[in-house]
């Protein structure tokens, strides 16, 4: 018997400069829909509980990119994924480049194998001049981090540091991004 | 497996791929929950005439410029099952080849009839149909100034985050298509006649609107490899 045919996925292009028209068209001020995507990515955020997240994407010249969209997932504060919270849509400044989300610490849950999940949000990022999206994720404890890509069979210590945010207070965070350099982020392939 | 069916993310002769692409290898990972699920969107969230470019910019009474057409098509796994309720927004140029952006430089008009996007939730069988305007083609610096074929931006959310695509359908027949680089980063050269809109003129109404079909494949949970190793085993 042979194997079914599998049809080719559709492929990626960059979504441009101008992405904003159609993802977050307020900014252009075009004023048509009934509502923005991913304003926020919980409702009725507690101040005690939003932690705030901030930074810039730099290019390969150390260029912040003003072009780019984010797009984070996270699940709760239980460790649960749900398709209708934990998305946020965010766009970088227009003139800085900085990216600014307000959003929860997300949770733990414990897995099928006993094992404790690791707390991270995932970063979605398009922008002109990226032909596919890049993917990194945000961990806030080393430990987590470790422990999931030994997981996956990770061998790559030296720049792990570079999906942990700076904090000071652990409520507000630095989460830069490199594309290329000395301090180049580790983006993922799935 | 090794596909050559997706851009890559350097490719020289698209300039600004070059600084805006990592230089080292992705780190391949198993897919968790977290990419296994995503946000769904609900049809609560979308307007009637949000399909409908023509429309839902203009004034009550008139019309953008530009040549009337249909984009319609299904939305599939790569299995050839038809999805629903994927979310669809679509963004492009005026019928000059202008976009309603405050970044976009060239000095052609802007069309106080023309917004330049869409949304749409695919219906039970993974159909989605707009309706809008010929794009213009424009012109964008590159390898000094090149021109774009003309396209529509498309963005899609299946049912996990995995299956995220911003994409671009370009239309039957133009000529710009060959010498895009946008385009060409994609090695394989059959995968690249994905993303062309063709002319269906069954799909026409009142003998004056031209339609184009634009079906769309979303992957599925194997991985794909781009490169020949995964890094780190
Ligand atoms: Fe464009």
């Amino acid at each position: 018997m042979n194997e079914p045919k599998k049809l080719i996925d559709t492929p990626s292009q960059t979504a441009g400069p101008f992405l904003h028209i159609g993802c977050t068209p307020r900014i252009t001020g075009i004023n048509i829909f009934k509502s923005e995507l991913g304003l926020i990515p919980f409702q009725d955020i507690s101040d005690n509980e939003a932690i705030n997240i901030k930074g810039k994407i730099y290019d390969g010249n150390n260029e912040p990119i003003i072009d780019a969209m984010i797009e984070t997932w996270q699940c709760d504060v239980n460790g649960n994924y749900s398709s209708n919270q934990g998305f946020a849509r965010i766009v970088t400044d227009l003139k800085t480049g900085e990216y600014q989300l307000k959003t929860i610490r997300p949770g733990n849950k414990i897995n099928t194998d006993g094992s404790l999940s690791a707390s991270y949000i995932t970063f979605w990022i398009v922008a002109r001049g990226m032909n596919r999206p890049l993917i990194t994720r945000m961990y806030f404890l080393e430990n987590d981090l470790k422990n999931d890509l030994v997981l996956n069979n990770i061998k790559i210590e030296d720049r792990l540091n570079t999906l942990i945010p700076y904090t000071e207070d652990k409520k507000n965070f630095i989460f830069n991004i490199y594309l290329q350099g000395k301090k180049e982020t580790i983006f993922f392939e799935f | 497996m090794i596909k050559k069916h997706q851009p890559l993310r350097k490719f020289h002769d698209y300039k600004s791929s070059i600084s805006r692409s990592p230089n080292k290898e992705p780190l391949w990972i198993n897919s968790s929950s977290s990419e296994m699920s995503g946000p769904l969107f609900s049809e609560k969230i979308i307007n009637k005439n949000d399909n409908d470019l023509t429309l839902n910019f203009s004034k009550i009474g008139e019309k953008p410029l530009g040549q009337e057409i249909f984009v319609h098509g299904f939305v599939k796994d790569e299995n050839g099952n038809n999805l629903k309720n994927v979310l669809i927004e679509i963004w492009q140029a005026n019928a000059g080849g202008k976009y309603r952006h405050q970044n976009d430089p060239s000095n052609i008009k802007l069309d106080e009839n023309f917004g330049g996007c869409g949304r749409f939730i695919t219906s039970s069988d993974g159909y989605y149909i707009f309706k809008t305007i010929e794009p213009g083609a424009y012109p964008y610096p590159n390898r000094g100034t090149e021109w774009r074929p003309r396209h529509i931006h498309f963005s899609l959310f299946g049912s996990m985050f995995l299956q995220r695509l911003i994409t671009q359908m370009y239309f039957e027949g133009d000529p710009l298509i060959k010498s895009c680089p946008m385009v060409n980063s994609i090695p394989d050269i059959n995968a690249r006649k994905l993303l062309i809109g063709r002319l269906d003129l069954s799909k026409t109404e009142n003998e004056k609107i031209l339609g184009y079909r634009f079906d769309i494949v979303l992957r599925g949970k194997e991985q794909t490899f781009f490169e020949n190793k995964r890094e780190g085993l």
